[in-house]
């Protein structure tokens, strides 16, 4: 009897002793943080559609701020300038657009990495114009065709839409991170021209026929780190 | 990577959302489906018994003004043909029985209208309707079109005939 409570008290001991191991261990090891800050950048599709498509000139800000361990506000600002060649019809889109929400980083980061897989929302909101350069009736081939009077130009035209974003920023260099995303997106409503349509709309893109359309960005960014938290 | 179970949830329902996105975005407009400017359409009707429609037999369609061929249409009771968009008249030289030299008899008929452009979409463009459309037969010695009754004074589309010949 007396050698089983001697081994009932060791295992009141090791149960009260190992816990205070363990957590003492955990104690002992490195403790990494994560920046917060602000990360501003650019986009670089566009310059490369612009080397690639004469007809697409455009510029675009990008920023995030870290608000939460995986939550960020983020904004793109942007402009350009569109030309499109249809069938029957010639148009330039010349605008601006602010883009606004949240991205919800989905990655576990390992030791001291600041590497993110995320998805994000945006609320979007363009303002800009619609130049028709040139238009022919579509009409009989049988009989001469006929040009409309060109050009005309619709301004005060505006957009509003949703965006769904997956994508991703991998940290490069110290601070300096490189990123690319795709997006899903909605418009909500358009003001639309007289006798016209909204085909592109700046921020936006090709408008399909449902009012859907995609986006593809890829950044380059630089985090001001303001300060750091204990992950 | 280290994910844990409602972030997996999560990444589920938000790539669900976006493949729905996806594949609802790829409705194509880059071919015209949709209707573009409307033809006139005529229709054949007998002047002996007015409820019932008549064949043309040879019938040779030209748009005077055109450097281009006839059109030749046989055996119908109703035909489609096009309107000139460059201006605001249009004269038809409507040839029955074309094919033979003796029995065939031409007769003029003139439409003048005003034009609409109307904006249909990516590929199609634009198209014209043709409002205020008047129709006016040159009588001659012999016209083989004895009469001719206005069903609609503006071409918007080809649903149904725009005039009844009564032959």
């Amino acid at each position: 009897m007396k050698l089983l409570r001697m081994l009932k008290s060791f295992i009141n001991i090791i149960c009260i002793v190992v816990p205070f191991l363990v957590f003492s261990q955990e104690k002992d090891s490195i403790v990494y943080k994560d920046s917060y800050g602000l990360r501003i950048g650019v986009d670089l599709y566009n310059p490369i559609g612009t080397f690639i498509d004469a007809d697409r000139k455009g510029f675009e800000l990008v920023g995030d701020y870290r608000i939460s361990k995986n939550y960020y506000v983020a904004a793109e600002l942007g402009t350009i300038e569109k030309t499109r060649e249809e069938d029957f019809i010639n148009f330039t889109t010349n605008g601006q657009y602010i883009k606004a929400g949240i991205d919800y980083n989905a990655y576990e980061n390992w030791l001291d990495m600041e590497n993110s897989i995320y998805f994000g929302f945006r609320y979007g909101f363009s303002t800009f114009k619609q130049t028709l350069n040139s238009a022919t009736l579509n009409s009989s081939p049988f009989l001469p065709q006929q040009p409309l009077d060109a050009p005309i130009i619709y301004d005060n035209l505006n957009a509003h839409w949703v965006e769904l974003i997956i994508g991703m920023k991998v940290e490069t260099l110290n601070n300096l991170y490189l990123g690319f995303s795709f997006s899903g997106k909605k418009m909500v409503s358009t003001k639309e021209p007289d006798n016209f349509k909204n085909l592109f709309v700046p921020g936006f893109n090709r408008v399909f026929l449902n009012n859907s359309g995609f986006g593809f960005n890829y950044t380059i960014s630089y985090l001001i780190p303001i300060y750091k938290k204990v992950k | 990577m280290q994910f844990n179970n409602s972030t997996y949830k999560r990444l589920n329902v938000l790539l669900i959302l976006l493949l729905v996105l996806a594949i609802t975005s790829c409705e194509r407009d880059d071919i015209c489906i949709d209707e573009i400017t409307p033809n006139f359409v005529l229709r054949f009707y007998d002047i002996e018994n007015i409820d019932d429609t008549k064949n043309v037999n040879q019938l040779s369609v030209q748009v005077l003004g055109v450097d281009n061929d006839s059109l030749v249409f046989t055996g119908l009771d109703s035909i489609a043909i096009p309107l000139k968009v460059t201006e605001n008249t249009t004269q038809y030289i409507l040839t029955i029985m074309s094919d033979n030299v003796t029995n065939s008899n031409r007769d003029t008929l003139t439409l003048n209208y005003t034009q609409e452009s109307i904006f249909v979409g990516r590929s199609c463009g634009y198209k014209s309707v043709f409002n205020n459309v008047t129709y006016q037969l040159t009588t001659d010695s012999d016209n083989w079109i004895e009469d001719l009754e206005i069903v609609n004074n503006s071409i918007t589309n080809e649903t149904a005939a725009h005039v009844k010949i009564f032959h």
